[in-house]
């Protein structure tokens, strides 16, 4: 025989049915004992007032037993009665019924793959924001490097800017004509000066072979 | 108990009630079976001595008994506070008389009952990590934009540069 344990029952109710039952029959018996007992003490301490009688506490115990013996195997019986019905009837859950407090289970019943794939999907997220927010902050370095660059640029180009200006100020507009005419011929000279260089080096080696 | 004003149907007796008659009836019982008669009978020579005295014990046992054990009773509801679980658990039987299905029970492994209690905790924090990932790359795709724009200038301010640095030649 399976004996039901009644688990849900106690994560209900505090207490397991059948503890609770059993708490109840063991008072409910120790009251009946104490009173048999107070009723057999004071037929006793009575019959201390009739010292010719003939009944000897002996008797009376026997009394006692007797009454006691019977009351005993009816309350058992009424006793087993009442806790089957309060089991089943009223300490009890029926099997379709589930308690708000175990929502969750009805609401989302995943299984180990599914519970392990939302948990994958989490830790996928988490890496991809983490790839994002570094993205975000390469950028940002870009644009501040950018900045300091461009500041760069623009001063060289002011710079081009007001030399400009200053021939133009002082007249002299094809200064950079003149310069960039310079600046070739420079060029030239020292093409010619390397010819040069290079030809009379032929010329010495041609002298000493001759 | 109770229907509601217009239906004459009477609810079934909720489990408070069905208690109280169970225990009013075990008492009953108890008290028919030791009847007076009974008492008596095994007391019969004190009865014979003393048949008022033995009216009033029996009187006194009796009620004596039935006190205690309603004491008792009450004791166990007020402990448990079995009155108001009562009413809770017809509510919640009530509300699930649609269910035919068995319902979960815990499985007594606490790994896999636990499952179920994260769900909700895990599914929040995953919208929000989609919500906020969205919202970075949406905030880089902006940064990046603007990247791109300053490499051009860039690319503009240099060219710039070349052509005025050409014509000082």
């Amino acid at each position: 025989m399976s004996v039901n344990p009644m688990a849900y029952e106690a994560q209900f109710f505090g207490f397991t049915p059948q503890t609770c039952m059993l708490r109840v029959y063991i008072a409910f018996q120790d009251y009946l004992f104490e009173m048999m007992l107070v009723v057999e003490s004071v037929i006793l301490k009575k019959l201390d007032g009739f010292p010719n009688c003939k009944i000897s506490p002996f008797q009376i115990r026997k009394s006692t037993e007797k009454f006691l013996l019977f009351m005993k195997e009816h309350f058992d019986k009424l006793f087993s009665k009442m806790e089957e019905v309060l089991l089943q009837l009223v300490l009890n859950i029926p099997k379709n019924v589930l308690l708000p407090e175990d929502k969750v289970h009805e609401q989302y019943p995943y299984s180990k793959e599914e519970f392990q794939a939302l948990q994958d999907e989490i830790n996928q997220l988490q890496q991809q924001y983490r790839a994002e927010a570094s993205a975000g902050q390469a950028l940002r370095a870009e644009l501040e490097e950018q900045k300091a660059v461009r500041a760069e640029l623009e001063k060289i180009l002011q710079w081009f800017d007001g030399l400009e200006n200053i021939c133009r100020e002082h007249g002299t507009g094809n200064l950079k004509e003149s310069f960039a005419f310079l600046t070739q011929n420079s060029k030239k000279l020292q093409d010619v000066l390397k010819d040069v260089e290079e030809k009379s080096k032929k010329i010495k080696k041609h002298d000493q072979l001759l | 108990a109770g229907g509601d004003g217009g239906s004459p149907v009477p609810a079934a007796p909720g489990r408070a009630q069905v208690f109280a008659t169970v225990v009013d009836t075990f008492l009953e019982k108890l008290v028919a079976a030791g009847s007076y008669q009974r008492f008596a009978n095994c007391y019969r020579c004190f009865y014979k001595l003393q048949p008022e005295m033995t009216r009033s014990i029996y009187d006194q046992f009796i009620s004596q008994l039935q006190a205690s054990i309603k004491e008792e009773i009450q004791e166990v509801k007020d402990e448990g506070n079995l009155e108001v679980l009562f009413n809770s658990l017809d509510k919640i039987v009530e509300e699930a008389k649609n269910q035919e299905e068995p319902a979960w029970r815990p499985s007594g492994i606490p790994e896999e009952d636990v499952r179920s209690a994260m769900v909700p905790y895990l599914l929040k924090h995953r919208s929000y990590l989609r919500k906020v990932l969205k919202e970075k790359e949406e905030e880089n795709r902006k940064v990046a934009e603007s990247v791109l724009t300053g490499r051009n200038r860039i690319a503009e301010l240099q060219q710039l540069i070349q052509a005025r640095k050409h014509a000082w030649q």
